[in-house]
């Protein structure tokens, strides 16, 4: 406090001041500060009041409630008046009251910066029970020990957990292999039929590798991440890559998993094994082509047949004897077997064309049309 | 000189008080009645080996109050010891304060209570009226009889950097109980005696001749000479004497509710900057100072240094050389230059001096360069 530089009026304030007469020269008086103490304790009191968690202060001692905030009146139905003549183990669900009161005996000695928490329903004044997660913790205003126990009703938390769990179990339970990998291709989950069907003893083992590793071109899943960050699906029919390195045609159906935003979170695969069905299409492909080789061979046959049949036919045509008639009718009969021979060729053929536009999948490589000499265009 | 009317504006302000032979042993009770849980008990380490501390201590714990003790204070108290003050009140979760000591343990107990409960460093409070939230309660208990910071609103603490001494002038400061009991200052020592009483003395006199006197304050001022002229001299011949210890204790509480209320003036402004300075004995350099400032005075307020001269006696001629004797007869016979006062070092002093605040009450508007001539004189 320098007076070098003072003006005489504000010298005179000071004095006035020294003498006790400025405008806060006052006696010591705790009520300013215990009024601006009051009105943070009623801001404070508002902030409890707006929390949707019920609050409960409850006498050590005696187990009473000493104060409640306003979420514990609306979720139990009770005026505060009704609560603070209630014992707190009174709230809690008669099948958990034992329970709760054991625990609250073994965390009694607890310090008060230690944090207990209990699971357990309070019973509304409608006997409604309300699942409740209750943090309990032991304080001490002046000489008086309390529990604080905040209870948070946990009701969607528990439906959203039980939904989550079937989901989960969903997913692990499908015959299809799922795997789930950030944008990076990095996987972060694998169910139990992926890690069998690439071979691996367990999920775990899965998770953090990159997608890469599963496919015998490594290159697949850098562009399966990169059709998807473009697209919203992708189905594609590719060769996997077990752990001990043996490969097997798989079926990848993958997709992108987006926030509410539409912002792409991760990427999701459902894998087929679809080794069986690309070995039985091979297999289809080569009896096809079999049966093919087997009706030209057919066809051949026949026109090797004829070609005798006719010097036969002619020979005996041209003598004269008897017998001849019996060659030239039993030439004529096995003249019909060849032709029945022949719509039988015809019948197989249009078999496998009904196949073909069918979808059997076993389209063979290249198409072998056989033309028999008296193939009619009526017969196809 | 301000003129002075009966009918300008004046306040009184005083704390509850006790006095009498016992009054220390109520402090467990009061402590109790005030709420206090956990007290910081302020002294020094002086009067703790005399075992009045201890006392105090006794009347707490029967009283079922705990405390913890503080005593690392030294005479004029050092703004680091307020704030070690602080840091143990704060650690020990106290909510209150009980000092029993001289004036630094009681100057030093008031500055560590503004100073937790606004959570600020002790120096930023230097000045009037810059207390905005109040100490926790505070009881004085004092064991000499001379500081009157039982009573009074003023804290004064040495500013270690700058070497001089602040104060801080606020009623929040006036403690709440002062226990005034005679027994402690049998244990003073001789030469303490002296200082207080003669800090008991520079109280009176300025209180008096202050521009911001007032009938009430004059009635405690010159009750306070009365009593301090007769019973100080007798008080140093028998020590033991509880009356006279006593009525060297009212003289105090009589000087006390009159500066605390009307102020101070240049002895005080100049011997804060001694104390700062030199770390002398505060009632030491109140005592070398006295005759010189109410030389320097004395046609500012002729009528009411005439008064004190009457009181004083000593058959001088002039109401400061009065104040001269009777230090003189109480074995103090130094001069400023004998207790190391050099003359380069007074246009400092009296820079510090003329910014103190007690300056502003003085009965004269003295110049520094005034100042500097009666810090001269007093070589």
């Amino acid at each position: 406090m320098s007076m070098h530089s003072e003006h005489p009026g504000e010298r005179d304030a000071l004095r006035e001041k020294i003498i006790g007469l400025g405008e806060t020269s006052l006696h010591k008086s705790y009520y300013p500060e215990l009024q601006s103490r009051l009105a943070e304790l009623e801001r404070f009191r508002a902030l409890l009041d707006q929390t949707h968690d019920a609050i409960f202060l409850i006498r050590a001692e005696t187990g009473r409630l000493a104060d409640v905030n306003a979420s514990a009146k609306a979720y139990l139905g009770y005026s505060k008046k009704e609560l603070l003549a209630t014992p707190f183990a009174d709230l809690i669900s008669p099948s958990k009251q034992t329970q709760f009161s054991e625990f609250i005996r073994d965390n009694s000695n607890l310090p008060s910066e230690s944090r207990q928490t209990f699971t357990a329903p309070l019973v509304s004044r409608s006997g409604t029970e309300i699942p409740m997660e209750i943090t309990v913790r032991s304080v001490t205003f002046g000489a008086e020990q309390y529990v604080v126990a905040v209870a948070r009703d946990i009701t969607d938390r528990l439906h959203t957990e039980r939904e989550l769990r079937i989901k989960e179990s969903a997913l692990e339970s499908s015959t299809n292999g799922i795997l789930i990998a950030d944008l990076t291709g990095a996987v972060m989950y694998a169910n139990r039929s992926f890690a069998v069907m690439f071979g691996y003893e367990r999920e775990a083992a899965i998770a953090g590798r990159n997608l890469e590793v599963f496919f015998a071109d490594p290159t697949v899943g850098e562009k399966v991440t990169a059709h998807l960050l473009d697209n919203p699906a992708i189905v594609q029919e590719t060769v996997g890559l077990r752990s001990n390195g043996s490969p097997f045609h798989i079926q990848i159906s993958g997709s992108v998993v987006q926030n509410d935003a539409g912002q792409p979170l991760c990427i999701m695969l459902i894998v087929m094994d679809i080794t069986e069905r690309i070995l039985t299409e091979q297999m289809k492909r080569e009896a096809y082509t079999q049966l093919g080789k087997n009706i030209e061979q057919f066809a051949i046959l026949g026109d090797h047949i004829r070609n005798p049949l006719q010097v036969i036919v002619g020979y005996a045509e041209m003598i004269d004897d008897p017998f001849a008639e019996k060659i030239l009718e039993q030439s004529r009969r096995i003249d019909d077997l060849v032709t029945q021979l022949d719509r039988g060729w015809v019948d197989s053929a249009n078999v496998r064309q009904f196949l073909r536009r069918h979808g059997d999948g076993a389209k063979p490589p290249g198409e072998t049309f056989f033309r028999f000499s008296n193939w009619k265009e009526e017969d196809r | 000189m301000i003129q002075r009317s009966q009918l300008d504006l004046r306040k009184f302000v005083a704390p509850e008080f006790i006095c009498g032979h016992g009054a220390l042993h109520l402090a467990g009770r009061y402590a109790r009645n005030f709420g206090m849980k956990q007290v910081l008990l302020v002294t020094d380490p002086g009067v703790r080996a005399a075992g009045w501390a201890g006392a105090v201590g006794e009347s707490l714990t029967e009283a079922g109050v705990s405390f913890t003790v503080f005593d690392a204070i030294s005479a004029n108290p050092r703004s680091r010891q307020v704030m070690a003050g602080t840091e143990a009140y704060l650690a020990g979760e106290c909510n209150g304060i009980v000092a029993v000591g001289g004036g630094s343990p009681m100057d030093c107990a008031k500055g560590i209570g503004i100073a937790s409960s606004s959570m600020r460093d002790i120096l930023t409070f230097e000045g009037v009226d810059r207390v905005p939230v109040p100490a926790p309660p505070l009881i004085c208990i004092p064991t000499t009889a001379g500081s009157s910071a039982d009573v009074s609103q003023f804290a004064i603490i040495t500013d270690e950097g700058r070497k001089r001494k602040i104060a801080i002038v606020s009623k929040t400061l006036v403690p709440d109980i002062s226990l005034l009991d005679p027994e402690p200052l049998t244990t003073m020592p001789r030469e303490l005696t002296v200082d207080t009483g003669m800090d008991t003395l520079s109280h009176a006199i300025e209180a008096y001749v202050s521009n911001a006197s007032s009938p009430m304050t004059d009635v405690h001022a010159l009750e306070a000479i009365r009593l301090i002229a007769s019973a100080l001299p007798a008080a140093m011949a028998e020590p033991d004497d509880l009356n006279l210890r006593f009525s060297t204790l009212l003289a105090s509480l009589h000087a006390g509710l009159a500066f605390s209320n009307a102020s101070l003036g240049a002895v005080h402004a100049m011997a804060h900057s001694l104390g700062g300075a030199y770390d002398l004995a505060h009632g030491r350099c109140n005592a070398l100072l006295l005759e010189h400032v109410m030389a320097a005075n004395y046609d500012a307020a002729s009528g009411r240094y005439d008064r004190i001269g009457e009181i004083l006696g000593q058959g001088r001629e002039t109401p400061a050389e009065g104040a001269a004797a009777f230090r003189r007869s109480l074995g103090i016979t130094e001069t400023l230059a004998e207790v190391g006062v050099r003359e380069d070092a007074i246009p400092a002093l009296a820079a510090a001096a003329y910014d103190d605040p007690c300056m502003v009450t003085n009965p004269r508007s003295l110049a520094c360069e005034e100042v500097e001539r009666i810090y001269e004189y007093a070589l």
